[in-house]
C-alpha cells in the first residue's frame, strides 16, 4: 500500500494488539473478531443508535419547549397541578441556625440533670452510636447540665431557657418540636439533608422545589431569596455555601438568589453613568435574541434559565432599592425589632427584610445565621448567639402576626442537628463544650398551617434519644410542604430514572400532630 | 395386505403419540399459566415504566380476542351447512388463542407495572388465565371433534369459554368504569335482582353526625380501596350497612368500644406498621378525624344521631370548611385575556377548580383602582381571596366586593379605604379574614362587622382603631 506523504505512521500501524497483553487473550480476540461478528454487531449498534436518537430528541425537545421565559409562573406551571390542595400558607421564611444549637440549653428542659453534674452518661443511653472524631476518643462522657435556668411561659406553659427572653414571649404562637432527628452527625451532610433531603450535594433545596412548584407571586422579585448574616469572628462559623440554595437538577432559575449582607445587597444595581433604562432594555433584548438563537440551536434548558435571570436582574434594578429602603418604616417597627435592625447584615436586619419580602410576595426567604457550632466555651459563646438572634426571630413572628401575615406565612426556625448532653473537652463548674448530636434536637415553626402553642414529642432524661413522636428531617420537610398545599409524595421530578422528591425515596410522613 | 396393516398401525401409534404430546403440551402450558400470578405477584407496588407503557395497550387489544371468540361459535354453527366456514373457524380459534395470550401478558404488565391490587383485579386476572387455558383445550380437542370423536367436549368447552369471557369482561369493565357502572341507572324493578345495586342509600341519614362528619372521613381516606371498585379485604366503607357488616376479618366497628373496633385500631397504628391504614402511603387520618371516629363509636356508632358530645364542638372550633365555588375552567380564556390586559392575576388556589381563584394585584398595585376591580366582577363567584393591599382602591371598591359572594379573605392593608362602606361586606357570609392594617379605619366604622360571625381574623395594625396591644405578652409562670 502506498503511503500518503503526510502520514507519519509506519507501514504496519500500531494496533491495540501490540499492547503488552497476554498471548492467550490476544488469540481469543482474534478468534472472536470474525467478519460475520463484526457485521452482525454493526447492525445492532446502528439499531441502538437510531433508538437513542429517537429518544434523545424527544428528551431534548421536551426540555427546550419546557418553560416559557416571559411568564415562568403562568401556563407551564399549571401542568404540575400545584398546589395539590388549598394551602394554609402561601409563603415561608426559614431561619436557619447553622452549626447546631444546643437543645438542652434553649428548649429541651431536663431538670434532673443538675444532680448529675460531671457523672458519666450511662453507656446504655449512647448504645452503639458512632460519635464524631472530636469526642469518640474521650475516656469519659461527663454530663454537663445547662448553665441556664428555665421557666414556663405563655398560656400554654412551654419551657424556654433564660437565654431566649424574647422567644419566651411568643411561645403561644410557636409549634415547638423537641424530637427532630437526622441521619448525619457532621455539618456538611447534615445541613445538606436539612435543606435538600439528601446528604449528597446535587439535589434541589426546599426553596428551589417551592420556586419550581409554586412559582412566584411577584414578577419583580426573585421567588426564593437567601439572606446571610454577617459572621461574628469570635464564633465557630461553619461554611455555608450556595450548594444549600442550589436548584440541583431543576432549572437554575429556581435556585435561591443570595443578597449580600452589607449595605449594598446587590452590587452594580444602578446602571452605569450614561446608560439609561432604554439603552439597558435594548441591550437585554438583543442578548435575549442571541440567547434564543442558541436555545433553538442547542436546546440546552440552561439557556432558558439564563434568559429568565437576565430579565429578573433587570426588574430587580428597580424592585430591590425599594425593598431595602427602610426609611419609611414607622417607629413601631424600630420599637419592635430594636436598634440592631438598623445595621445591615445583622440577623435582626435580615428578619426585617424577610417581613418586607413577605409583604411583597417573595415565596421563600431563607436567613442563615452561622456560629451555633459550640464545641467549647458554651457559657461564653451561647449568650451572644442568643442575643444576636432572639429578638429578631420574635420581632419577625410578632410583626407578621400584627400585620395579618402570619395566617398565610410559615416561619421555621431550625439548625442541622442538636448537641450532646455530655461535655466535649473539660467540664468545669462554670463552663463546658458540646459535640454534634443527631438523635434529637429542637426546632420550631409558626404561622400558616401549624398548630400554635404546642410542644411536640418527648426526649429521654438526657435529651439524647427520642422517647415519643419522633420527627425525622424528611417528615419535617413533608410537613412544611403540606402547609404549602403540596403532597410531598406527588411532587416529583423525573431525573436519573427516579421520580425524585424533596423527601427522598425513603418513606416520609406528614406529622399530623403538628398541623392546625 | 400385511404392509397396509402395518402402515395403519404405524399411523395410529403416531397419531396417538402426537395427541399425547399435544395434551402434555397443553397441560404444561396450563400449569405455567396457573403459576404465572405467583411468579409475578401483584403486591401493590409500581414497577418499571416500560411495563406500564406496554400494559396500557391491554384495554385496546383486549377487544380483539373477545370479538373473535364471539365469532367462533357463529362460524362453527354456520359450518354445519357451509363446510368452508368450519375450516375458517379452526383458523379463528388459533388466532383467538394467540391474541388472548398477548392480551394476558399485556394485562399482567399493566397490573404489575402500575402497582394495582385488589379483589377485582385479581378476579379479572384469574378470569383471563382460565379463559386462556380453556382456549388451549379447545385447540387441543377440536381435531378430535372434527374427526367425529369426542362429540360433546368441544362444544361444552366453547360454551364454558364464552361464560368465562362474559364474567372476566365484566370484572375488567368494573375496573375501568367502577363497580356500579351497569346498575347505576338500572330501573328500580330490576335492581331487586342485583343485591349490590340495592345497597342502602345513605340518603336516609341526612343531617346525622354520621353523614356530616364520619362518612366524609371514609369517603376521603378509605373508599378508594374499601369501596365498590376494589373492596379490599372484603370490606366496604361507602355505606353505613356495609361498614357495620365488616369484612373478611369480621366486624370493624364495635359500638361503644372504640378500643375493640378493628377499624380504629388499624388507623392508629404506627405509620410504619405493616397493618397501618390507609395503606400504600395514602394520607393518614388526622388527629381530629380519629378523635371524631372515637367519639362516634363510643356513643354507639349510630347512623341517625344528630349530636354527639365532642364532635360538633371540635368542628365548630375549626376553620370554616372550604366551600366549593364551582368550576371556572370554562372561563380560562377570558381569565387569560383579563390577566394580559390588566396585569393583575387570577391565580388558582389549588389544582382543584372548585377551590376558587385568588385576585393578585401586587405587580400592578399602584395602578390598580376601583374601575379595574370592577372589571373582575365577571369572575366574582370564583374569587375567594382578594389581595388588594397597597392598591389605589377606595371606599368605592366595596360595591364590587359585595358581589364576590364566595370571598373568604380580603386584603386592604395600606389602601385609602376609610371604612365608611364596610357595611356592604355584611352579605359576604364566607368572609373570615379582613386586613385593614395601615388604613384610616376607625373603631366606629367597624360596627357593621359585628354581625358577621364567621369573620374571625380582623387586622387593624397601624390604624386609629388599633387595639392597645396585639403582641403576645406573657409573664413567666412559677416553675412547677
Amino acid at each position: 500500500m502506498k503511503q500518503h506523504p503526510l502520514c507519519t505512521d509506519c507501514e504496519d500501524p500500531v494496533t491495540p494488539l501490540d499492547l503488552p497483553i497476554p498471548a492467550p487473550v490476544k488469540q481469543e480476540w482474534a478468534a472472536i473478531e470474525t467478519r460475520r461478528r463484526f457485521l452482525g454487531r454493526s447492525g445492532k449498534v446502528l439499531g441502538w443508535a437510531a433508538l437513542a436518537g429517537l429518544f434523545g430528541e424527544m428528551g431534548l425537545r421536551s426540555y427546550a419547549d419546557g418553560g416559557d421565559v416571559k411568564s415562568p409562573s403562568a401556563e407551564g406551571r399549571n401542568t404540575l397541578g400545584l398546589p395539590h390542595f388549598a394551602p394554609k400558607a402561601k409563603r415561608a421564611i426559614y431561619l436557619f441556625m447553622s452549626g447546631g444549637p444546643p437543645q438542652m440549653d434553649l428548649f429541651d428542659y431536663k431538670p434532673n440533670l443538675a444532680s448529675q453534674f460531671n457523672k458519666d452518661m450511662p453507656d446504655s443511653v449512647r448504645g452503639n452510636q458512632q460519635l464524631t472524631g472530636m469526642t469518640a476518643g474521650q475516656a469519659h462522657f461527663p454530663i454537663a447540665p445547662s448553665h441556664w435556668s428555665f421557666a414556663q411561659h405563655g398560656q400554654t406553659g412551654a419551657w424556654v431557657s433564660d437565654l431566649l427572653p424574647y422567644t419566651a414571649r411568643m411561645v403561644d404562637d410557636l409549634t415547638i418540636i423537641k424530637t427532630m432527628n437526622t441521619d448525619a452527625i457532621n455539618h456538611e451532610p447534615a445541613i445538606m439533608l436539612m435543606n435538600t433531603g439528601n446528604m449528597n450535594s446535587g439535589k434541589p433545596c426546599l426553596g428551589a422545589w417551592l420556586a419550581y412548584g409554586l412559582g412566584n407571586m411577584n414578577d419583580n422579585l426573585p421567588t426564593f431569596i437567601v439572606l446571610q448574616t454577617k459572621t461574628n469572628p469570635k464564633q465557630n462559623n461553619q461554611p455555608v455555601s450556595s450548594r444549600l440554595w442550589s436548584s440541583g437538577f431543576l432549572s437554575s432559575e429556581y435556585a435561591g438568589v443570595g443578597l449580600r449582607s452589607g449595605a449594598d445587597p446587590v452590587l452594580y444595581l444602578a446602571d452605569p453613568a450614561g446608560v439609561d433604562r432604554d439603552v439597558r432594555r435594548k441591550m437585554l433584548d438583543t442578548v435575549e435574541q442571541i440567547n434564543r438563537q442558541t436555545l433553538a440551536e442547542v436546546g440546552d434548558p440552561e439557556t432558558n434559565a439564563r434568559i429568565a435571570q437576565y430579565e429578573m436582574a433587570f426588574r430587580m434594578q428597580s424592585s430591590v432599592p425599594e425593598l431595602v429602603d427602610l426609611s419609611k418604616e414607622p417607629q413601631s417597627t424600630w420599637d419592635l425589632y430594636g436598634p440592631e435592625a438598623k445595621r445591615p447584615g445583622t440577623f435582626t436586619y435580615n428578619c426585617l427584610l424577610a417581613r418586607r419580602m413577605a409583604e411583597r410576595g417573595v415565596r421563600f426567604t431563607q436567613i442563615y445565621k452561622r456560629g451555633w457550632d459550640v464545641h467549647g466555651d458554651v457559657v461564653g459563646v451561647l449568650p451572644v448567639l442568643c442575643q444576636e438572634t432572639d429578638r429578631g426571630a420574635y420581632a419577625l413572628v410578632t410583626d407578621l402576626k400584627r400585620r395579618g401575615l402570619l395566617d398565610d406565612t410559615l416561619v421555621i426556625w431550625a439548625g442541622e442537628f442538636g448537641r450532646t448532653v455530655y461535655s466535649q473537652g473539660g467540664l468545669t463548674q462554670d463552663n463546658y463544650g458540646r459535640d454534634h448530636h443527631p438523635r434529637c434536637f429542637t426546632t420550631w415553626m409558626a404561622g400558616g398551617g401549624v398548630r400554635p402553642g404546642i410542644t411536640y414529642g418527648e426526649t429521654d432524661a438526657y435529651s439524647y434519644n427520642v422517647v415519643k413522636d419522633p420527627v425525622h428531617v424528611r417528615d419535617f420537610n413533608a410537613t412544611i410542604l403540606h402547609c404549602l398545599g403540596i403532597d410531598h409524595n406527588k411532587f416529583t421530578y423525573k431525573f436519573q430514572g427516579l421520580d425524585q422528591k424533596l423527601t427522598s425515596p425513603v418513606p416520609a410522613y406528614v406529622v399530623q400532630g403538628l398541623l392546625a | 395386505m400385511i404392509a397396509a396393516h402395518k402402515l395403519s398401525a404405524a399411523i395410529r401409534s403416531l397419531r396417538i403419540r402426537t395427541v399425547t404430546a399435544q395434551w402434555l403440551c397443553t397441560l404444561g402450558l396450563s400449569a405455567m399459566l396457573v403459576m404465572l400470578p405467583f411468579a409475578v405477584r401483584l403486591n401493590g407496588r409500581p414497577h418499571a415504566d416500560w411495563l406500564q407503557f406496554l400494559g396500557r395497550f391491554h384495554p385496546l387489544l383486549v377487544h380483539l380476542p373477545i370479538g373473535m371468540l364471539v365469532l367462533l361459535p357463529c362460524l362453527e354453527l354456520a359450518g354445519t351447512t357451509r363446510p368452508g366456514l368450519r375450516e375458517g373457524a379452526g383458523f379463528v380459534l388459533h388466532l383467538t388463542l394467540a391474541a388472548g395470550a398477548i392480551t394476558l401478558v399485556l394485562g399482567i404488565s399493566l397490573a404489575y407495572g402500575s402497582g394495582v391490587m385488589g379483589a377485582t383485579v385479581t378476579r379479572h386476572m384469574w378470569g383471563g388465565i382460565a379463559l386462556l387455558i380453556e382456549l388451549l383445550m379447545c385447540v387441543t380437542v377440536r381435531p378430535a371433534w372434527i374427526s367425529g370423536q369426542l362429540q360433546r367436549v368441544y362444544p361444552a368447552l366453547l360454551t364454558v369459554s364464552l361464560l368465562t369471557l362474559t364474567w372476566t369482561a365484566h370484572q375488567g369493565g368494573s375496573l375501568t368504569h367502577g363497580g356500579g357502572y351497569l346498575t347505576l341507572y338500572m330501573p328500580g324493578a330490576l335492581k331487586g335482582f342485583f343485591p349490590s345495586a340495592s345497597a342502602a342509600s345513605d340518603a336516609a341519614y341526612v343531617g346525622s353526625v354520621y353523614t356530616r362528619y364520619i362518612h366524609p372521613i371514609f369517603d376521603a381516606k378509605c373508599v378508594a380501596c374499601h369501596g365498590a371498585s376494589k373492596e379490599q379485604a372484603g370490606l366496604r366503607l361507602d355505606f353505613y350497612e356495609l361498614l357495620m357488616k365488616g369484612g373478611r376479618d369480621g366486624a370493624v366497628i364495635a359500638p361503644r368500644s372504640p378500643d375493640r373496633s378493628l377499624l380504629l385500631q388499624r388507623v392508629t397504628l404506627s405509620p410504619s406498621d405493616r397493618h397501618f391504614m390507609p395503606a400504600e402511603g395514602r394520607a393518614p387520618l388526622t388527629a381530629d378525624e380519629i378523635a371524631a371516629l372515637r367519639s362516634w363509636i363510643l356513643a354507639g356508632a349510630s347512623p341517625t344521631a344528630t349530636s354527639i358530645p365532642g364532635i360538633a364542638t371540635a368542628a365548630e372550633n375549626a376553620d370554616l370548611p372550604l366551600q366549593s365555588v364551582g368550576d371556572y375552567s370554562y372561563l380560562m380564556n377570558e381569565i387569560r385575556q383579563m390577566q394580559e390586559s390588566q396585569g393583575a392575576k387570577l391565580v388558582a388556589v389549588s389544582a382543584k377548580p372548585s377551590d376558587g381563584l385568588i385576585l393578585r394585584t401586587i405587580d400592578v398595585a399602584s395602578k390598580f383602582d376601583d374601575a379595574q376591580l370592577a372589571r373582575f366582577q365577571r369572575f366574582a363567584p370564583f374569587i375567594v381571596e382578594a389581595e388588594l393591599g397597597r392598591t389605589a382602591v377606595s371606599d368605592e371598591c366595596f360595591d364590587t366586593l359585595s358581589k364576590f359572594t364566595n370571598l373568604r379573605a380580603l386584603h386592604l392593608e395600606g389602601t385609602a379605604v376609610t371604612g365608611r362602606a364596610l357595611a356592604k361586606l355584611s352579605s359576604l357570609s364566607q368572609l373570615t379574614y379582613l386586613n385593614l392594617s395601615g388604613t384610616k379605619v376607625t373603631s366606629g366604622a367597624l360596627a357593621p362587622l359585628n354581625g358577621m360571625p364567621n369573620l374571625r381574623h380582623i387586622y387593624l395594625f397601624d390604624t386609629p382603631a388599633e387595639p392597645a396591644s396585639v403582641a403576645t405578652n406573657s409573664t413567666p409562670r412559677s416553675t412547677q
